[in-house]
């Protein structure tokens, strides 16, 4: 591939520009969709963007007592990480862009950078809510990480390959939701702690701890970590989609299908109260882990068998 | 490091942000010695009956986070430090909406030996609402104001926001007065259910 088309398949489509539109899009579905289950109207379909262009257009206050080059690098490799890890899965339906033996593991490391820049943010400076909300950022990570890695790698296991665009041919062919079902609440559950949307919202919790570990950032800065977020979100959703609801071959199933998920996605949000953060840790590791981890040992037996 | 941009482009730039800005006004709520009245308007407008995130209306715990600075209360001597610094912790542009009759002028409270009076004897204030506490409806009405504000237009132009049948027109025809006026505030409830 020459480098004007990987530049183009990195800055405009399918990364770059149209996935920050498309995320804020979903930002707004998810936002709408939580309002009207919880009886109002919503928000109209230019907020996430009105709210962007703001922020973006608002002063950057650097604080006293940060290291102002990471203050100002890290949303960027936040947003960056997120970007990149949209090469890999198959967004809009589309064959991802690049594709290798083991992007698996490369994309779900991508996509943990957001929340580790977020931490790293956090702990850069001096307020007491910033440097409490990075500490659960940190725990919710390591909390979620693993269960969420082992409901990705049920799959994996199952097609016998680490490439995201093998596993998905091979999820194209049945619903692996129904041979795997735990993998898969694991693995939405789990998106919803990286998102953390409640109620795994104990690192951002407002009526805690002011705004979490971002309580510092203003202007560029916050905008570039809701832009990667709402990235995220979308990459999360194809991945789960791909694997666990019969791929998404076309555009028409890829917004079908990860719409569908961000509704419930919606709906788990407004039904569920915030967990103090021991009690995420405990759900991860007491169920999360042990159910992922049984099912991951009947797939291994299972194959054994089989073969 | 500033950017010379061409006059049209950034007339339109200009505009974008105004547009933004417009659209997307995120409050935090400080109480500088209120009685907690006008508090608890603030708390119910932001509750599902009115809804204010359909006019982008949120509110935000960090002061960095802020646009809108919504305050209530006389300002005590106590308290006047930490309106200060929550003011000064908020990124530019901002704006500040002082809410009920003591945030105007001290209120009940005025010439008391611990008050310094109202919001703007500290800090400078955009958009007054009265009341003593001033209900949602009101509040709401001086945000939009202050929007009307932002975009350019003469503030008191505004239309009422809870009046979709300009019932508060017709009534000022009608000689009676619009926000007192029997037929006004049943009509405002009818729209509110």
């Amino acid at each position: 591939m020459s480098t004007l088309t990987a530049l183009m398949a990195l800055l405009f489509f399918p990364g770059g520009l149209i996935i920050l539109l498309v995320g804020l899009a979903y930002e707004w579905a998810d936002r709408k969709l939580v309002a009207r289950f919880q009886n109002r109207i919503g928000p109209r379909w230019f907020q996430p963007l009105a709210d962007i262009v703001k922020l973006l257009a608002k002063e950057e206050v650097v604080p006293q007592g940060v290291h102002p080059g990471l203050f100002v690098t890290l949303p960027v490799i936040a947003l960056s990480g997120a970007l990149t890890a949209a090469l890999y899965v198959p967004v809009f339906g589309l064959a991802p862009s690049y594709s290798f033996s083991g992007d698996l593991i490369v994309t779900v490391y991508l996509l943990s950078l957001l929340t580790l820049c977020t931490g790293l943010a956090g702990a850069n400076t001096l307020n007491r809510f910033s440097l409490i909300g990075a500490t659960r950022t940190l725990t919710q990570l390591f909390s979620y990480e693993a269960p969420f890695l082992l409901a990705l790698l049920g799959p994996a296991l199952a097609a016998g390959s680490w490439r995201i665009s093998a596993i998905a041919d091979y999820g194209a062919d049945r619903w692996l939701i129904l041979a795997q079902p735990v993998g898969f609440v694991v693995a939405l559950i789990g998106l919803m702690g990286k998102l953390e949307l409640p109620p795994f919202d104990a690192p951002e919790a407002e009526t805690e701890i002011v705004a979490g570990a971002l309580t510092e950032y203003s202007g560029r800065g916050l905008a570039l970590f809701r832009l990667g977020k709402g990235v995220e979100l979308v990459v999360g959703l194809t991945l789960v989609a791909a694997f666990y609801l019969g791929g998404v071959a076309n555009p028409i199933a890829f917004f079908a299908k990860t719409l569908a998920l961000l509704g419930v996605l919606a709906g788990l949000q407004s039904l569920l109260a915030r967990l103090r953060i021991d009690q995420t840790v405990g759900l991860w590791w007491r169920y999360g882990t042990i159910l992922a981890l049984v099912q991951f040992l009947i797939l291994i037996v299972w194959k054994g068998l089989a073969a | 490091m500033t950017l010379k941009l061409d006059q049209s482009w950034q007339a339109a730039l200009d505009k974008l942000k105004t547009w933004a800005r417009i659209n997307s006004p995120w409050a935090i709520h400080f109480n500088s010695g209120s009685c907690n009245g006008c508090d608890i308007e603030i708390l119910a407008t932001l509750t599902p009956r009115y809804d204010v995130e359909r006019l982008g209306i949120k509110l935000q715990g960090s002061p960095r986070h802020a646009d809108v600075l919504i305050c209530t209360g006389p300002v005590t001597r106590q308290a006047r430090d930490r309106l200060v610094r929550i003011y000064e912790q908020m990124p530019e542009p901002k704006f500040v909406i002082a809410v009920g009759s003591c945030a105007l002028s001290g209120g009940a409270f005025r010439g008391c030996y611990n008050i310094l009076g109202g919001v703007d004897q500290v800090i400078p204030v955009d958009v007054y609402v009265p009341g003593c506490p001033p209900r949602p409806e009101a509040i709401i009405d001086g945000v939009v104001k202050l929007l009307a504000k932002l975009r350019g237009a003469d503030p008191s132009d505004t239309p009422v926001v809870f009046d979709p049948d300009s019932a508060g027109e017709a009534a000022i025809l009608a000689g009676e007065d619009p926000v007192e006026g029997p037929a006004h505030a049943q009509q405002e409830e009818e729209a509110i259910a």
